[in-house]
């Protein structure tokens, strides 16, 4: 099975014995609730699913793993800057054809009365430019396309 | 006495001031948005009413259609809670105007302290310290003209600000005009008004505040301070009372000089008074803030006195209760962010399929969400705050400290590891918290403390979990055999 994290891909195969998972001498009982079993001790864990994406609770953590589906691409994600938050555009610093470099000022914007900029993770040079200023943009909108 | 409230906030602090009427035996009404609707704050009120109208200007900030719910449902008073019109003095005016009566200081104390250039003139002249720096009047050509003569580092301050927005360090004289250019740009925003000030950046300071409580038959008090140090984009996410920093003679002192701001402007009600402590134990004014504070429950818990009944005690020109100052113990309160501090603490959203609120001795919790809440873009992102008391700051630090790691939230990214870690810290422990220690100690932004055995262990739980379809297979793989009949358990003895 193979799931993406802000780390990387992980893959994991849990050996399993009944309600009893066990990995790398890692122990999960799935009987009543999830009880996470390391060196004799035990914690209590908490899962749930949010659209591909397992949140995991346990001893005062919080993780997320995203579920890879077998077959799927691993599609790169290059050259496309994207908005963090839904918001406002308030000023475009560059035009298409522009040559950037790393760390250069692109766009500001303006989510939860907020002003975040963004900025250029490379040199490149600007491609598109979907936004102007005064433009609404959504959660993950590409603003800005970079290309080498 | 007052009869009926209504509490023109939302959220947490709604609650908070809902939850105060009943107890008082007044009765309250609560105002929402549509998107609002079915939320906790709702649901305290003995009556809501929704407004209408999208987006702030036309239902929090909307004074016009509040005052006319106000008297259509036969409120006497008007409780502002923080933020949206709490420390706006024509508002203050218009529901004085209207015959009801304001639980908060003067539309006078207000706009005296509100404007922030004012307010130093106003200090400098009560003989409260005020932090080395310049009022400016004209726009962006003014600013770039006395930075000069304040020095680098500085900080541009709106006018009409709070809550950290418009607000910006300058470390370098070649970014002054691009960053004055965003702190007004910002004002503008926020507050309707793009006028900012200039003052000296204290590095290395604390934010300590004094809670004061002033009643109508004359009596001024302070009630202790608050170390609010610890700050993330200018925002509060660490408080506590008392403050390491403070002796009691420190502490009289900033509390007779607090007391002297609040007369200053003939201050009624609750208010906070902000000051920076330098490391040589030098204070200065920093602002009044003219209505109940966010931290208010950790002055609470070290005094034993309740704010917001005294608000309401106050309002109605009844004398404050409270006595001789008495702290005790130690209390800490952290603040609970829908945000990714992982990603420069960006706010964040999605719905909180789990909320799971730690409880037990010391414990209090204030929140306005629930379980199954979305969050959206539209409001702050303060999910909770999350407040402990023990005998000692090291107890309460350990307290604190077990009370996040019960805290669930998932569906949703917050603070609480970052929070976690912090009660942790050797410099929290040592009580060394500055202004500036966050970006000091994680300059290139903070990711948790994860062994790799938390990884593979939060690895195998979610793989275990997609395996088995946890969550959903519950209902099918306990089946039908799993019902006891309650007569079987009625004559078994429980130790």
């Amino acid at each position: 099975m193979e799931f993406k994290t802000g780390g990387g891909k992980m893959e994991i195969e849990p050996h399993r014995d009944g309600s009893m998972f066990s990995h790398n001498g890692l122990v999960l009982h799935t009987g009543n609730g999830l009880w996470l079993e390391i060196d004799g001790r035990k914690y209590k864990a908490e899962a749930v699913k949010v659209g591909d994406t397992w949140w995991v609770h346990f001893m005062g953590h919080t993780l997320q793993f995203e579920v890879v589906e077998p077959g799927a691409s691993g599609g790169e994600e290059d050259g496309n800057l994207t908005a963090p938050m839904p918001g406002k555009v308030l000023e475009v610093f560059v035009t298409e054809g522009q040559q950037v470099s790393a760390g250069d000022q692109l766009l500001i914007m303006e989510a939860m009365k907020m002003e975040h900029k963004i900025v250029a993770d490379r040199d490149a040079v600007v491609e598109t430019v979907h936004f102007s200023a005064g433009d609404q943009v959504t959660q993950g909108a590409e603003l800005i396309k970079l290309s080498d | 006495m007052l009869k009926r409230t209504l509490v023109a906030n939302r959220g947490e602090i709604a609650c908070r001031i809902l939850r105060a009427c009943k107890e008082a035996q007044v009765e309250s009404v609560a105002i929402y948005a549509d998107n609002d609707a079915g939320t906790m704050f709702t649901e305290l009120a003995d009556v809501s009413v929704n407004l209408q109208g999208e987006g702030l200007g036309e239902t929090y900030l909307n004074q016009k259609q509040i005052l006319e719910i106000a008297q259509e449902y036969g409120c006497d008073s008007i409780h502002p809670g923080f933020g949206f019109l709490s420390e706006n003095a024509e508002f203050a005016q218009a529901v004085m105007d209207a015959g009801l009566v304001w639980i908060g200081p003067s539309p006078y104390a207000i706009s005296q302290m509100g404007d922030k250039m004012t307010a130093r003139i106003t200090m400098k002249q009560a003989g409260v310290p005020v932090i080395p720096g310049e009022e400016v009047d004209g726009g962006l050509e003014e600013v770039l003209a006395v930075a000069p003569s304040v020095g680098f580092p500085l900080l541009l301050k709106a006018t009409a600000g709070g809550g950290g927005k418009g607000m910006r360090a300058v470390h370098n004289p070649a970014n002054l005009e691009s960053e004055a250019k965003a702190a007004m740009r910002e004002a503008l925003n926020a507050f309707g008004d793009d006028r900012v000030y200039v003052e000296r950046l204290l590095i290395g300071s604390r934010h300590i505040e004094i809670q004061v409580l002033a009643d109508k038959h004359g009596k001024t008090i302070h009630l202790g301070e608050r170390e609010c140090s610890v700050q993330r984009r200018h925002q509060k996410v660490f408080e506590e009372s008392p403050s390491v920093a403070l002796d009691s003679e420190l502490r009289e002192e900033m509390g007779r000089a607090a007391c002297a701001a609040a007369e200053a402007v003939d201050y009624v009600g609750a208010g906070t008074v902000e000051f920076l402590v330098t490391p040589k134990g030098e204070f200065f004014f920093l602002e009044m803030n003219t209505r109940i504070q966010v931290e208010h429950p950790v002055t609470e818990m070290v005094t034993g006195v309740d704010l917001v009944r005294e608000q309401l005690r106050i309002a109605a020109g009844e004398p404050m209760s409270c006595g001789k100052l008495n702290m005790r113990g130690h209390a800490i309160e952290v603040r609970l962010y829908a945000e990714d501090p992982e990603n420069n603490f960006l706010p964040a959203i999605g719905q909180l399929k789990r909320f799971v609120a730690p409880t037990g001795p010391g414990v209090r919790l204030d929140t306005g969400v629930r379980e199954g809440d979305m969050v959206t873009p539209d409001y702050d992102p303060m999910l909770a705050k999350l407040i402990v008391w023990a005998p000692s700051r090291n107890e309460a630090l350990q307290r604190m400290e077990r009370a996040l790691e019960e805290f669930v939230v998932l569906g949703c990214k917050t603070n609480v590891r970052f929070l976690t870690e912090l009660c942790s810290h050797p410099d929290v422990v040592d009580g060394w918290t500055t202004t500036d220690m966050i970006e000091k100690l994680w300059p290139n932004g903070w990711s948790p403390d994860q062994t790799s055995i938390v990884e593979e262990a939060g690895l195998l739980i979610a793989a275990v979990c997609e395996q088995i379809n946890y969550g959903k297979s519950i209902a099918i793989s306990r089946g039908k055999s799993e019902h006891v009949s309650p007569f079987s358990t009625l004559s078994r003895r429980y130790p």
